[in-house]
């Protein structure tokens, strides 16, 4: 009976091979690709948004458009639905379908370490590490698996950077060394996601056909690179501005922010927003 | 008399004309399934004679003890043209896919005492020592039908008329000598010692090369939806992962990920047109 199974696996994806190879390359860009732009954006508000200080009373700026940006989502209509079929579902077909494929080549790197081959095997590794990384911070931001999270942070979307800032830095009182741990597994999966992208949107314009020539290929590759370099900056400037964000200072300008909208006082509560499960420092 | 400059021995070796010796270390089998063994030779040759790896081969042949001074059975390997166009010689030469006739051995192991390395290729089964079976890829080429379909029942005249650019455009392609070098580097591409499922497997470089060489001749394209057909169908072009390997092995400089990137184009159209006709 398990054999039989297998079969009728193995005849699916036969039976349906270029449709679904093909929906794997679409679904890296849309929905995947461009929600990594968007995330990444928002996130790095935390950063370029301290242009903004002025427009928050001198409070931080940064953590206050970060506060925006997020209730500004939170208030969208079918939220749920969006995550589910805009991202979850989206995500686990790209990673499900991916390893399989990933999993037929074999790498050469030792014999053959042209550039290229390079990133072939990179695509693969980046895309094993941002499974786990996606995991990772699906599991502790969204579903509140707090017991991954040291200092037990659990996150906040009212406190949206003071309650992130203390996520990455392991508690409430400055960076700890499991903080300082957990802040470089975010910068180095962050980091190949944004490389998943760029190297996948180079690949996809081949796979799709849009790029013909070798000289096609180069103009799109530095396209590619540029906007990687682009969404890298982004998302390292995103991790450094939460791991070096001071939560308390962060949170006063969340207040601010959440009064501004009119959301409840109840909920704007220190007490309420730093909730923690974990051990304490 | 002036006495000339006092030449070292070994800028002596360097000369036309001096003899040295090079090593081969050759991975060996005997036969299909046998366990493969390593076994090093020495082999003299004359700067400037030109001799390429085959003609070390030969030496060894014809006196095929190592370098140990131990009794062996002669290293057996594949060959045909001796000129780079037939890709019977294809192994791999100190880690690289290559044919071992145009592989000079002043110029990859140029000094005395030097040492080349031969193992055979590991996408194929092993015949016997360095010579591969290669047969999988004239079965690839069916599956893809790399012809120009001519055979009928009445003279269907002269072809349709063709510039020499288009010609020039193809021609590269048609220079293919199904040697496997592509095929070899691929990291797609593996071994399958389970001849059912070759229909099934990835096709490689090669022949993606041919259906676009086919594909874009005004006769020969007439079978172009079919070739398609094979491009989208499990072990098609969608299998290539762009590690783009196979063009900087190809001795005779096709752009191969050209041809997988016009077939991965005419592979999209096909394929949203069988989508909305319903197949």
């Amino acid at each position: 009976m398990g054999t039989l199974h297998v079969t009728q696996t193995g005849s699916f994806l036969q039976r349906h091979h270029f449709l679904l190879r093909r929906l794997h390359s679409l679904s890296g860009i849309v929905p995947i690709g461009v929600f990594l732009i968007v995330h990444l954006t928002t996130n790095a508000s935390v950063v370029w948004g301290m242009v903004n200080s002025s427009k928050y009373d001198g409070l931080h700026g940064g953590a206050a458009t970060f506060q925006h940006e997020v209730n500004f989502i939170h208030s969208l209509p079918f939220l749920i639905l969006i995550e589910i079929f805009g991202l979850w579902l989206p995500i686990a077909f790209h990673s499900i379908l991916g390893i399989y494929y990933a999993t037929t080549g074999r790498s050469n790197l030792t014999r053959y370490p042209y550039q290229d081959n390079w990133r072939y095997s990179l695509q693969r590794i980046s895309g094993y590490v941002g499974v786990l990384f996606i995991f990772y911070h699906v599991a502790t931001l969204r579903w509140g698996w707090t017991f991954l999270i040291p200092g037990g942070t659990k996150w906040d979307g009212e406190f949206a950077a003071s309650t992130m800032a203390s996520a990455l830095q392991g508690g409430t009182d400055g960076m700890t060394t499991a903080g300082l741990f957990v802040s470089l597994c975010y910068m180095i999966g962050v980091s190949l996601l944004v490389f998943h992208l760029a190297n996948g949107l180079w690949t996809a314009a081949i796979t799709w056909g849009l790029t013909v020539s070798d000289k096609a290929q180069r103009r799109w590759g530095l396209v590619c690179a540029g906007l990687g370099a682009g969404l890298m900056a982004l998302a390292w400037s995103a991790v450094i501005g939460f791991a070096t964000l001071d939560p308390a200072e962060a949170q006063l300008a969340e207040e601010h922010v959440n009064r501004g909208h009119g959301v409840e006082p109840a909920h704007v509560d220190s007490n309420v927003a730093m909730t923690t499960s974990g051990n304490e420092e | 008399m002036t006495s000339p400059t006092p030449v070292s021995q070994d800028s002596a070796k360097h000369e036309l004309g001096a003899e040295r010796s090079v090593y081969f270390r050759i991975k060996r089998c005997d036969g299909p399934g046998k366990a493969t063994r390593w076994e090093r030779f020495k082999v003299k040759v004359t700067r400037g004679e030109g001799a390429n790896v085959l003609a070390c081969l030969e030496r060894i042949a014809a006196n095929p003890v190592t370098a140990d001074g131990a009794k062996t059975t002669p290293v057996v390997w594949d060959a045909g043209c001796l000129e780079e166009v037939c890709g019977a010689c294809t192994m791999n030469v100190n880690g690289k896919v290559r044919q071992a006739c145009s592989c000079l051995i002043d110029t990859c192991a140029p000094n005395d005492g030097d040492e080349v390395v031969l193992e055979p290729m590991q996408k194929f089964p092993i015949v016997r020592d360095l010579w591969v079976d290669r047969s999988r890829m004239f079965e690839t080429l069916k599956r893809v039908k790399a012809w120009t379909p001519i055979d009928g029942l009445y003279a269907t005249g002269p072809g349709p008329k063709e510039t020499p650019e288009r010609q020039q455009e193809r021609y590269i392609y048609s220079t293919c000598m199904t040697c496997g070098c592509c095929l070899e580097a691929c990291p797609q591409f593996q071994q399958e010692p389970d001849a059912s499922k070759w229909d099934t497997s990835f096709v490689g470089a090669n022949a993606i090369g041919q259906v676009q060489l086919f594909n874009e001749h005004p006769t020969a394209k007439e079978l172009a939806p079919e070739r398609l057909d094979a491009m989208t169908a499990a072990g098609g072009v969608s299998e290539c992962g762009n590690a783009q390997n196979c063009v900087k092995v190809c001795p005779k400089e096709i752009p191969l990920t050209d041809a997988i990137a016009a077939v991965g184009r005419a592979a999209t159209i096909h394929g949203i047109k069988r989508f909305f006709q319903g197949k």
